[in-house]
């Protein structure tokens, strides 16, 4: 059963947000790295670079696919997990802690808006993989 | 019976540039543009090496050779390995990750398609079996070489593997694309990927192998057809591409697929947001 940890905002493209005051901290959610499988590599941007919500930042290849990231928020991203690129697998095992991607300094909080909770997601999620309730 | 039809097009031998910005573009427009399930079917001229989407392609292949060989190489928009692309039939699919047939996980799409492919096999009298999920070692010598090892949902005849498929998936939508192998040229394939031709005959086969003759692509096709619609219950109609397909293919490749930057570097990518904006 996948994890949905209830104090993150949740993209509908499966990327989670842990906001600090204008800083937010962003990943992949433990349903998308469940059904990814063993992750191999991941493309993320340079710091300093712009982020939109919503538009592509970066890529993730598992041993079932290569998925795009979409980026949840619009800012500049401020830091990059440099730790997964030697150890991918820590996206895996810490989805919601180490296996973190990147930190964005938002430029619009109502984006937030936007995002589902832990229990939308939840309900999301289980639409999308055809369960029923 | 699902009665919406799916959309075909049909086989077409083409550049490998033009084959990788046809499928990009279907796949980046599929949910945007309200299109149906697609499958595709074609060859490559001249003969081309894909390297996956993450791949260092200095790793992989003798680009020298390759140049030399008169052998094209291509960056992929799916993950996984180098795959010489000479005697084989591709597919390609795109849809929706939502779409009945396909929802459920990741690997029920290699499921549902490896099914199409194993019927299709079983038609010509092959005795398939579907490899399960699995990894070459990192270092080992066919590491980079993606008939090496079965992995993901592939078909393996006799213990060796006779098709292979790759994905991506973004925005909800998913292209698959596979090559089912006619024909083997081990040492060709060993010229240019730098693995052994031992290796490539103990982990590979084709159909010319197993069947004792050649199977001609346009015959592959038309059994491929008859066993998606048959094994999925749906409808192919033979179409091509729409015009904001076809204008995004125009794009695709000469902004990505035609660059250096893009096939050699992996650098360009600048995404479907840039690629699609106008769209």
């Amino acid at each position: 059963m996948s994890v949905f940890q209830e104090d993150l905002f949740y993209s509908r493209e499966h990327t989670w947000v842990r906001v600090d005051g204008n800083i937010a901290t962003v990943g992949i959610s433990d349903y998308a790295q469940e059904q990814l499988g063993d992750i191999y590599s991941v493309e993320l941007p340079e710091p300093d670079r712009d982020v939109e919500q919503d538009e592509a930042f970066g890529s993730i290849e598992s041993s079932k696919s290569v998925a795009e990231l979409i980026s949840p928020v619009s800012g500049e991203v401020i830091s990059v997990n440099e730790d997964i690129e030697d150890d991918t697998s820590v996206i895996n095992s810490d989805p919601y802690g180490s296996g973190w991607l990147i930190m964005v300094e938002l430029r619009d909080l109502d984006e937030l808006n936007n995002l589902l909770d832990a229990e939308e997601y939840r309900d999301y999620v289980g639409e999308e993989a055809g369960e029923e309730e | 019976m699902n009665d919406a039809p799916w959309r075909l097009l049909p086989y077409r031998v083409l550049r490998a540039a033009e084959n990788m910005a046809i499928d990009e573009a279907v796949f980046r427009l599929n949910r945007r543009e309200g299109l149906p399930p697609t499958l595709r079917f074609f060859g490559w001229q001249p003969p081309a090496v894909s390297l996956g989407y993450f791949q260092k392609t200095s790793r992989e292949i003798d680009v020298a050779a390759c140049r030399q060989a008169g052998i094209d190489i291509v960056r992929r928009p799916t993950g996984g390995k180098a795959v010489l692309h000479e005697h084989e039939l591709t597919y390609s699919l795109v849809a929706s990750a939502d779409h009945p047939l396909f929802t459920g996980d990741i690997v029920g799409t290699y499921r549902v398609v490896s099914a199409c492919i194993v019927e299709a096999l079983r038609r010509l009298g092959l005795t398939p079996e579907i490899a399960f999920e699995g990894r070459t070692a990192a270092g080992t010598p066919l590491e980079g070489y993606c008939f090496a090892a079965p992995s993901r949902y592939e078909l393996l005849v006799g213990g060796r593997k006779i098709c292979g498929s790759a994905q991506v998936r973004a925005r909800g939508a998913f292209l698959q694309h596979g090559s089912l192998l006619a024909d083997l040229d081990p040492m060709r394939i060993a010229s240019v990927m730098g693995v052994s031709v031992d290796g490539v005959t103990k982990t590979t086969t084709a159909l010319r192998e197993q069947l004792g003759r050649v199977v001609g692509y346009d015959d592959l096709a038309r059994l491929l057809r008859g066993a998606f619609e048959d094994t999925l219950g749906v409808r192919l109609v033979e179409s091509g591409l729409s015009p904001a397909e076809e204008s995004l293919m125009q794009r695709l490749l000469s902004e990505k697929y035609n660059t250096d930057r893009w096939n050699l570097e992996g650098k360009g990518d600048s995404g479907a947001d840039a690629d699609t904006a106008d769209f």
